[in-house]
This record gives C-alpha cells, sequence and structure tokens, in this order.
C-alpha cells in the first residue's frame, strides 16, 4: 500500500541529561520508526528555536527533553508548525535495558494505542490524548515499519497524573508481557502554540519539583524548630518565676521576744560523740553531686 | 476551556481509524478483583494493584481491536518463519533469559534444600521410633524368657512370637497362670519346708488339724464319681474290703 500519512517526529534533548534519559530517548527512537534524532541543543537557545530546527529536518510533531539541575526532567511534546504543544515532568523512568522486563517486539511494527475512559471526560484530557494518538502511532505503510501489530501502548491517568506502559502481545487471547519503556507524566501545562503562546491550560495539581523538594526541608525544618520550642519551654517553666507575696503587718502581732537566758561560759571541753561511720556517705556525696550537675545541665 | 475546545477541533485529524489504532476502554471485567467498576478504587500506591489495572486496560483494548484488525485484514501474528530484526537485541533478551533461570535455580534450590532439612527431621523421627520399639521388644522377650524359666507359663510361644494375635496367646497363659502358679511338688514341699525349718518341732495331731476336713472328697471317698483312667479296676481297688472280710478270704483262698 501507499505510505499517506506522513508524520515525522523529532526527538532530541538539550544538554546535561544523565544516562537514564538518554536510554529512555533511544528506546523511544527505536520503538518509533517514524522518528528522526538530532544533536542536542543548547541551553542558551530559546525554545522557538526547536520550531526552526523541526522545520529543517521535515518533521511535524517533536519530543524534546530538558534536564534541569542534572536532577528534573521535562519533555515536550508539540504539534511543531502552529498546533498546541504540553510540557510535562516525567518521573519513574525505567528503560528497555532493564532485565525485568522481558518481553520483545519487532523493531517498527505498529503499536496498538489504549487509553484510560477518563481521557474523553475532560477536555485537556481530550486534546492530550489526541497529541499522543499523532505522535505515537506509527503510519501504515510506513517503509521502516513492519506490517504486524504486536505491541500496546497503554496510558491511564491515576493519581493525577499520566503513566505509559509497552506491552508486548504473546496470545490471541490478550496475554502480555511488559517490553518497557515505562514512565510517568506530570502535565504542568499545555500551550496553544509549538513552545510558546497562550496559555490553554495549567494543571492545578502540578507541583514543581523545587517546590516539592523545599516543602520536604521545610517539614524537616519545622520539626526540628517545634522540638526546640518545646525544650525551652520547659527551661522556663523549671525556673519558674517565684511569687512575691506581700508584707503582712498582722504577722508581728503574735511575735514575743524569747527570755533573756544567762550567758554560759563553758570552761571544759564537751564530752565527744563516739564517731560513727557514716556508711551512706560516699553515697550521699555522689547524690549531691549528680543532682548539681542535673541542676546545671538543665 | 472553550479554548481547548476550539484547539482540540482545529487540531484534530480525520483519520481512518487503521492509521490511528487507539482503543479508548476501561478495564476488562474481572471476577475476581473486587472493584470492576470504581477504578477509583485502585490506590496508586499499591504498586501490584496499579500495575494490574494497566494489564487489564490493555487486555480489554486487545480483546477489541483484534477482531477489528482481522476484519481489516492486518496480520497480528508472525508467522514462524518470519525473521526480522527486534526492538531488543538477542544478547539483551540471552540476558535475560539467565537472569529468569538463575532465579529459578536459587529458588529450586532452595526448596530442595528445604525438603532435603525436612526428610532429615522425618528420618530421625522415624529412626528413634524403631530403636525404641526394638528395645521394647527386647524387653518383652527377655520378660517372656523369666516367666518360662519361673514356671509360670509353660508355653514356648515366645520363640515364635511373630503377629498372630499376641493378645489371645496372652490371655491364655494369664489364666493357666492364675491356676497353677508354682508346681504341686513345689507347694508342697514349701509347706512343709518352708520359711526354714518350722515343721520339726511342731505338733502333729492337734485339734485343728484333726478338725480340718479340707482334704476330704466325698465323691473320692463313697466312690460315687466318675473313674479317672481306668473304670472297674481302679473302683475295685479304692474300695478295700474290711479286716474281717479280708480274713476270711485269706483263709478261703488258703
Amino acid at each position: 500500500g501507499k505510505w499517506k500519512n506522513k508524520e515525522r517526529v523529532l526527538i532530541f534533548s538539550s544538554r546535561g541529561i544523565n544516562f537514564r534519559t538518554r536510554h529512555l530517548m533511544q528506546d523511544l527512537r527505536t520503538l518509533m520508526p517514524h522518528s528522526k534524532a538530532d544533536t542536542k541543543m543548547d541551553r542558551k537557545d530559546q525554545l522557538f528555536v526547536i520550531n526552526e530546527v523541526c522545520e529543517m529536518k521535515n518533521c511535524n510533531k517533536c519530543i524534546f527533553f530538558e534536564a534541569k539541575k542534572k536532577q528534573d526532567l521535562y519533555m515536550w511534546l508539540s504539534n511543531t508548525p502552529q498546533g498546541p504543544s504540553a510540557k510535562f515532568l516525567v518521573q519513574n523512568v525505567h528503560t528497555l535495558a532493564e532485565l525485568k522486563m522481558t518481553g520483545n517486539c519487532l523493531r517498527g511494527s505498529r503499536p496498538l494505542l489504549s487509553f484510560d475512559p477518563i481521557f474523553d471526560k475532560e477536555p485537556h484530557y481530550a486534546l492530550l490524548k489526541e497529541l499522543f494518538i499523532q505522535i505515537f502511532s506509527t503510519p501504515q505503510y510506513h517503509p521502516k515499519s513492519q506490517p504486524f501489530v504486536d505491541h500496546v501502548f497503554t496510558f491511564t491517568v491515576t493519581d493525577e497524573r499520566i503513566w505509559f506502559r509497552n506491552y508486548q502481545i504473546i496470545e490471541e487471547d490478550a496475554s502480555l508481557v511488559e517490553i518497557g519503556p515505562r514512565f510517568v507524566l506530570n502535565l504542568i501545562k499545555i500551550f496553544q502554540g509549538s513552545f510558546g503562546g497562550a496559555t490553554l491550560y495549567e494543571n492545578p495539581h502540578y507541583r514543581s519539583p523545587n517546590m516539592h523538594r523545599r516543602l520536604i526541608r521545610l517539614s524537616v525544618a519545622a520539626k526540628f524548630r517545634e522540638k526546640q520550642q518545646v525544650k525551652e519551654v520547659q527551661k522556663i517553666k523549671k525556673k519558674g518565676s517565684k511569687a512575691l507575696i506581700r508584707e503582712d503587718p498582722t504577722e508581728v502581732v503574735f511575735e514575743t521576744p524569747a527570755e533573756e537566758q544567762p550567758v554560759e561560759i563553758q570552761l571544759v571541753k564537751p564530752e565527744s560523740k563516739p564517731i560513727v561511720k557514716d556508711k551512706k556517705k560516699p553515697r550521699k556525696i555522689q547524690r549531691k553531686k549528680q543532682k548539681k550537675l542535673f541542676r546545671t545541665e538543665a | 476551556q472553550d479554548g481547548l475546545k476550539l484547539c482540540l477541533s482545529e487540531f484534530k485529524q480525520q483519520l481512518a481509524w487503521v492509521e490511528r489504532l487507539d482503543v479508548t476502554l476501561g478495564q476488562v471485567v474481572d471476577p475476581v478483583s473486587q472493584s470492576a467498576s470504581g477504578k477509583d478504587a485502585v490506590d496508586p500506591e499499591n504498586d501490584f494493584q496499579r500495575e494490574m489495572s494497566f494489564y487489564r486496560q490493555a487486555q480489554a483494548a486487545v480483546l477489541e481491536a483484534l477482531p477489528r484488525l482481522r476484519k481489516l485484514q492486518i496480520p497480528t501474528r508472525r508467522p514462524d518463519d518470519y525473521f526480522a530484526e527486534m526492538a531488543k537485541s538477542d544478547q539483551q533478551m540471552q540476558k535475560i533469559r539467565q537472569k529468569l533461570k538463575s532465579k529459578q535455580e536459587a529458588m529450586e534450590r532452595s526448596e530442595r534444600a528445604k525438603q532435603l532439612r525436612a526428610m532429615r527431621k522425618y528420618g530421625k523421627k522415624v529412626q528413634t521410633e524403631i530403636l525404641q520399639k526394638r528395645q521394647k521388644e527386647k524387653k518383652n522377650m527377655l520378660n517372656a524368657v523369666k516367666k518360662y524359666q519361673k514356671g509360670l507359663s509353660d508355653k514356648l510361644d515366645f520363640l515364635d512370637e511373630e503377629q498372630t494375635s499376641s493378645q489371645g496367646n496372652k490371655k491364655g497363659s494369664a489364666n493357666q497362670r492364675i491356676k497353677k502358679g508354682p508346681n504341686a511338688k513345689r507347694r508342697y514341699k514349701n509347706q512343709k519346708f518352708g520359711f526354714g525349718g518350722k515343721k520339726k518341732g511342731s505338733k502333729w495331731n492337734t485339734k485343728e488339724s484333726f478338725n480340718d476336713v479340707s482334704s476330704f472328697r466325698p465323691k473320692v471317698a463313697h466312690n460315687k464319681g466318675p473313674g479317672k483312667a481306668g473304670k472297674g479296676g481302679k473302683k475295685a481297688l479304692n474300695k478295700r474290703p474290711g479286716k474281717r472280710a479280708r480274713q476270711k478270704m485269706k483263709n478261703r483262698g488258703r
């Protein structure tokens, strides 16, 4: 047959990606025969430069990976000339090379795309669904494609995120084995234009990774500060403010002076008491010391 | 929101399904799982549950799509002689296979070790039981021999006492033992000479011994009971004629 649906996807990344992202990119390139690769883009170029790159390569879709701080990975999916684009935060990346993914498929075989029913309910999800379909489905009769359909991509919405899985179809009764890769997309924004333009949708549940890390740090700090405060309160309690009692004038009334006793001068030394060794004396001394330490500590 | 819808309507391509191959479905209704309808019940933190929900969604999609594909005559099964490049290299698949094999072997080894341990325990138990049984048998044998020596049981059954009704044997010998005890001869001698020379200085025809009629057998005395071995001869012999009759006999005989 003739290859009519001319979709080409440009898959490339910015500088500063780590090995996992690089492998993920390579995996996507092997799974999608209608993709093209490009060199890494420099950070200082603006994003709309990507549109020009795509045009040069004669591609009408783009997957662009952007890594920030060597920690966070962002993915742009875009329809390059004028269409919408979406930015995602990528998490939980597992590549094809992991030994737990035991399935395998033909290189370039066409995938079946499976979507969650939630994708039909919300307009932004519907837009995303259309974007996914156009990007990920291999056109029929593409020269590099194989005519068989032997694997299925699943997109599921759980916990406000989009989960991607790739399964190999073994039997006609739908027994599946995972091929990989897998990743989780957290939608940030949908723009009207390609890599720019008006914001069509902003995900209210999205929290930037910086914010996330900051919150964690704050909570830890808050815990620590709470402990300190409790300690201080305890210190103040222990010291205790002594309440001053006002002088009572009626108290003096009952005081009677003692009788005057004759002054007795002792000329003889009094008998000395028998010295009884205090067995508990060293223990008493130790206890006193401990009490002193305890008081000074607090 | 309206902007979104507008954009979507502009962006959407009108392609035949065959080009896109997309399926939007819920999951396969699994009779085992409790939440078939409520997907919100899937806890995203519970890894297994989450992955199972993805799996089931994929299965549902496949089950729906395959018949459609077959109708459109798109092949889904790869014929066995079709060799083409795979997404993962053969080397990679080898590695995977190795890993799976090693895991399985490790499991088998641990299983075997467990079984061995269990068997050894059981064997030890059985061995102790057997030893105890043997000791018991030995003890019983010795007892039986002693009893035979003492004269309680004159049956030599214990020699070939294998399996057959050891219970019955035991009962019979017990009865006999009660009746006989030590030998009659022994009992008489015990009475006469027992307790070391008691009989020497004791009285003979005392009032008690005269009054003691325990050894009187009326049948024997009146010659009434059935004869033991022979009939007439013994009877006749038992009844001894008196002195006068005897003298008469003697005189007549002369």
